[in-house]
């Protein structure tokens, strides 16, 4: 059980954990459980907790203690007093435990401790007495003397008869209104008791007399001022002898002063002095350094620039012709390139004899550069004429080879490079001479080569113009001008042609050239980059300025051509520095280019007219052609490179006389004109046909397909609607059957062909057919029972305006003899032989090609029949159980069709 | 390079017969075209045209598709009579187009009047073997009556649907040669068969 001690521990504790800091003070705890938990003993505090005034707010706090940590405490709930309904102590006897509070809900509690359920309980009730204003709460079953105005420490302690602990303080008031105050204590630090104790050690007597006390401390404060007064008159004397003894002091110092200045005047002079030494050394120590350096410097310079003997005699005098001479010439070459290009700092420059060795450097320079100059361009113009000299072949298509120049050439590369990087001016004049010495040669060559491959081409024309010659005899006097192939113009009046041989022949015959051409452009072009170390950039002028030139755009120029000389062509990606690579390339190639286009100036008109050449012979021509130069173009890996150009721009112009030929059949579809004697199929819907395989043939395979196809799509379009204006025009053959021909026919070669672009246009072309035939069958067929149609037209009419079905007999017009008289008009007789005749009309009207006879007769059948069927249905309608009949009967008509089938 | 269109390839015309639905149009567009068509849409009459090569010698195939249905037989007469070789269709699958076959075959013979007139008996559909309907023996026992070729084909797979083209035309073809050399002795064959025919009925 909790002592009262305990319970002021707690309430102290909580004091301090909790409500410090909240400024609240805590009146009075309990320390309970929850009575149904039975397991839950973990103890919690009822607290009644107050404000601090003026307006204290009292309140009822249930507060937890943390199971982990046993010093943590913690608010749990609050509530206000005028929450609580009633409380109920359960037994007036002291010793029960128990007791409930009825807030928001009932809670039932069990006090650890007997007193502090006591103190807890008149505390409340207290203060609920003092500060509820509105219905009290009831306190029921608690002893009355509790909630009277006793203290309950008081009569707790008087019950248990022990001192409670509860404050320190002597001053304890009994006064209940101070109790609350009073239980707020102040502890006496250990400082001030000790103060105290001391004061009244010392001052024993005066408790006991205090009068004596304050006399004998009144005497004692004038015996003070007395020895103070005293004091102060014996000291003027001391004072008026210090002072003479300051002014002695006070000359002293001077003087000592004075001695002390003498003394430092030396020591100046003597530290100058030794500053000045100091400077000295150093001096000479960097001096010296200096000398080092310039030594070193001096040696270097020497050392770079230095040209050995032998390298000045090969200068001197190259022998370019043996492998061992051109090899000593390359090596003194660079080295005179190298110390030329030396890395001398600009200053050094100046120096006299730097300056006389450069211009002994220049000399050789220059001596060196013409003889190489003057050898190269010898052995060019030799290697040029000496391949010019060379006869060509001239019967097969072949373009030669000229690996042997750049066999010749390749030791001299490095003589090359060098010219290119000491002396451009020599460089470029080389290149311009190779380019003359060798375009000659490719000129020549290629002429000769284009001119065999187009004698190849006429002659194959001229065989197979021959075999035409012969076969269409002299027949046609006049040769057409309408070129071969054209939609629009009847077969037998275009101009002479080439069948798909020939056209294979002709494609294989480019094939051939192209394939020719790619290799011996290509090996010029890598060996030109080699040769001529196309492949690294150069700035375009002056580029032989070296290291050693000072004068002018020094700094500009130094690093550009030192990159220059001194760059390898595999590194010069990385030797560029800040150009980006794409830029380089794109000079490169333009370089190289320009070089290749000299060379080879006529390859592209040649090649031009080469192509023009199969124009005159075959006007299919351009797609193949077309075809051919694409998958060449296409297939090129360096789209940049001078072929693949000029092969695109023969290309471009290829695609424009392409689409000038489509252009130009689409015209000619939309100007045909009808021969006079033809027959239904039109010229351009029969000649598609030839055309759309020609078409097909070439562009099965090819990238170039989608260009076709929409050349498909505007010339089948073309077509279709230059059978619906040209069916109007025909002169012997209704428009339907013309147009029923025609989409019929083009039904079946857009079905042939199976382009997947033309698919819309197949139906179409089916649906066009179908509505034609339609159209021919019920309108040109017409009516072989004419008067009896239009005798039930004018009975439609009647019923129409409301004539009854049944009632028709009986107009005049419509009478039954009427109806008999038209009947015996058709005698089975007539009808067989109407239908005879309409059979031979329609035999007439079709041609032979289309095969349409019986499927148009067919549908003239069931037509037949049909009308037939409504005669004989509207006569049962109208005239029922008037016994009339045709004059036969479907059995007749099935006998009819029977016979006619078996009389053709 | 000169083709004169009147002295053109020799030309063969053949007609597609048989019920609705056996596939005529399907073996005609898979021959013409090669391509199958799913969608089944009666046909009435369409006619065809292709250049072939048979047997190293071009000649021009005609094909008349027909249709299945016909309200009066009567009006096939016409285009049977222009027909010089005939593939009588049916479905493997559909034993009613089997027996369609007979009155195909007797309306043939009567309007051409000639036993030996080149003529293909064709069971179609035969990729849907697992659905036959007609066992392969009655078909070859009626080929035999008929003293014809029987050939199963599928115009879906392609499977023999050349070879029947291809084999008619062949018939066709030496029929031509056999009539141009005895036209006279034809004429006695003739009317042998026609009273022949005539007892059937």
């Amino acid at each position: 059980m909790l002592t009262i001690g305990t319970l002021a521990n707690i309430k102290h504790i909580l004091q301090k954990e909790l409500f410090n800091s909240s400024g609240e003070r805590l009146l009075s705890v309990v320390t309970v459980t929850k009575t149904f938990k039975k397991k839950d003993k973990r103890a919690c505090y009822l607290c009644v907790l107050t404000t601090a005034p003026p307006v204290p707010v009292v309140t009822l706090c249930l507060v937890k203690q943390y199971e982990q940590r046993d010093s943590e405490y913690k608010r749990k709930r609050s509530w206000q007093l005028d929450e609580i309904k009633w409380i109920d102590g359960r037994n007036e006897q002291f010793e029960t435990h128990e007791f409930d509070i009825q807030l928001e809900k009932l809670y039932k509690w069990y006090a650890l401790n007997l007193h502090e359920r006591q103190n807890f309980l008149a505390v409340l009730n207290r203060q609920i007495q003092k500060y509820v204003r509105g219905p009290r709460a009831e306190f029921r079953n608690v002893p009355q003397a509790w909630l009277s105005e006793k203290s309950p420490e008081k009569i707790a302690a008087g019950r248990e008869g022990r001192a409670g602990n509860v404050t320190q303080k002597p001053t304890n008031s009994d006064d209940e209104e101070d109790e609350e105050e009073a239980q707020e204590f102040t502890a006496l630090t250990d400082k001030e008791a000790n103060e105290l104790g001391k004061l009244f050690s010392e001052c024993d007597f005066a408790i006991k007399d205090a009068e004596q006390f304050i006399e004998q401390l009144s005497k004692e404060l004038h015996d003070l001022d007395g020895a103070n007064m005293q004091s102060v008159l014996a000291s003027e004397q001391k004072v008026l002898k210090m002072m003479e003894h300051i002014d002695n002091a006070i000359t002293e110092a001077d003087k000592f002063e004075t001695r002390l200045d003498t003394y430092e005047d030396i020591l100046g002079h003597v530290k100058e002095t030794m500053e000045k030494i100091g400077g000295k050394n150093a001096m000479i120590e960097i001096a010296n350094n200096n000398n080092i350096k310039l030594m070193k410097e001096l040696n270097k310079v020497i050392s770079q620039l230095d040209l050995p003997h032998s390298h000045q005699q090969a200068l001197e005098d190259p022998d370019l012709k043996t492998a061992a001479g051109r090899k000593a010439a390359i090596a003194a070459a660079q080295c005179l390139q190298q110390a030329m290009n030396s890395d001398i700092d600009p200053a050094l420059l100046r120096l006299e004899a730097v300056q006389d060795q450069r211009k002994r450097f220049e000399k050789w320079k220059q001596k060196f550069s013409t003889t190489v100059s003057r050898f190269l361009n010898n052995l060019f113009i030799h290697l040029g004429n000496e391949i010019g000299d060379m006869p060509l072949t001239t019967t097969e298509l072949v373009l030669p080879n000229h690996s042997n120049v750049h066999r010749e050439l390749t030791p001299y590369t490095e003589l090359m490079h060098w010219s290119k990087a000491m002396d451009r001016k020599t460089y470029d004049g080389l290149m311009r001479v190779y380019t003359a010495s060798l375009s000659k040669i490719y000129d020549r060559d290629i002429r000769n080569f284009f001119n065999l491959a187009k004698l190849q081409v006429s002659d194959k024309l001229r065989n197979s113009r021959e075999d035409l010659d012969m076969s269409t005899s002299s027949r046609k006097s006049a040769v057409s001008t309408i070129p071969y192939g054209t939609l629009g113009i009847n077969r037998d009046q275009w101009g002479p042609g080439v069948d798909s041989a020939d056209r294979v022949r002709f494609d294989a015959l480019l094939e051939k050239v192209l394939a020719e051409l790619e290799p011996i452009a290509l090996q010029e072009q890598l060996f030109c980059i080699n040769f001529f170390q196309m492949d690294v950039i150069s700035p375009t002028t002056k580029n032989t300025q070296t290291t050693l030139d000072m004068e002018k755009d020094k700094g500009v120029d130094m690093s550009q051509s030192f990159n220059a000389s001194t760059a390898s062509p595999t590194s010069a990606s990385t030797d560029a520095g800040g150009v980006p690579q794409k830029r380089i390339d794109r000079q490169i190639n333009e370089e190289v280019r320009k070089l290749m286009m000299g060379l080879f100036s006529c390859l592209e008109p040649e090649l031009v007219s080469f192509i023009q050449s199969f124009e005159r012979v075959d006007s299919f021509y351009s797609l193949y052609v077309l075809v051919r130069l694409t998958q060449h173009v296409m297939s090129a890996q360096d789209t940049h490179s001078f072929l693949s150009m000029t092969f695109a721009s023969a290309l471009v112009q290829v695609k424009r006389n392409f689409d000038r030929f489509m252009q130009q059949q689409l015209q000619s579809i939309k100007e045909a004109k009808l021969p006079k004697r033809s027959k239904a199929i039109l010229p351009y819907v029969e000649n598609f046909e030839n055309f759309a395989q020609t078409a097909e043939g070439i562009f099965r395979k090819s990238d170039r397909r989608t260009d076709m196809e929409k050349w498909y799509l505007q010339l089948v379009n073309a077509i279709f609607e230059g059978i619906s204006i040209h069916s109007q025009e025909h002169p012997k053959t209704p428009s339907q059957v013309v147009r029923m021909e025609n989409y019929h026919h083009m039904y079946s070669l857009l079905a042939q062909l199976k382009v997947p672009g033309l698919d819309a246009l197949k139906k179409e072309a089916k649906i066009r057919y179908n509505d034609a035939l339609k159209a021919y069958v019920t309108q040109y067929f017409g009516r072989p029972l004419e008067k009896l149609n239009q005798f039930f037209e004018g009975v439609q009419q009647k019923v129409a305006q409301g004539v009854k079905e049944t009632e028709i007999s009986y107009q005049m017009a419509f009478s039954k003899q009427e109806l008999r008289k038209v009947i015996s008009q058709y005698p089975a007789r007539e009808v067989k032989k109407g239908l005879e005749n309409l059979y031979k009309k329609v035999e007439k009207h079709l041609c032979e090609e289309e095969n349409l006879l019986q499927v148009v007769w067919h549908a003239m059948q069931e037509e037949f029949i049909a009308q037939y069927n409504y005669l004989e249905e509207r006569i049962q309608k109208c005239y029922a159980g008037a016994m009339i009949n045709l004059e036969f009967n479907i059995q007749d008509i099935l006998a009819f069709f029977s016979d006619i089938a078996r009389s053709h | 390079m000169s083709k004169k269109p009147t002295a053109g390839p020799a030309l063969h015309k053949v007609i597609m017969v048989g019920s609705g639905g056996v596939g005529k149009s399907a073996l005609t567009l898979q021959f013409m075209y090669d391509e199958f068509v799913e969608d089944y849409e009666p046909t009435k009459a369409d006619s065809y045209r292709k250049k072939v090569v048979l047997d190293g010698e071009e000649v021009q195939i005609d094909i008349l598709d027909t249709a299945g249905q016909e309200d009066y037989a009567a009006i096939r007469d016409n285009y049977f009579r222009s027909g010089e070789g005939f593939l009588c269709v049916f479905s493997i699958t559909d034993d009613e187009s089997f027996q369609a076959t007979q009155e195909f075959r007797e309306q043939i013979l009567r309007v051409k009047n000639d036993e030996s007139i080149p003529f293909l008996l064709v069971g179609n559909k035969c990729d849907l073997n697992d659905k036959r309907k007609v066992p392969l023996n009655e078909c070859q026992v009626r080929a035999q009556q008929w003293s014809v070729p029987y050939v199963e084909t599928s115009a879906k797979t392609r499977e023999n649907v050349d070879k029947v083209f291809f084999d008619l035309m062949r018939e066709i073809r030496s029929r031509k040669t056999e009539d141009s050399k005895a036209t006279s002795g034809r004429a006695k064959d003739r009317c042998k068969k026609r009273r022949l025919k005539c007892t059937l009925l």
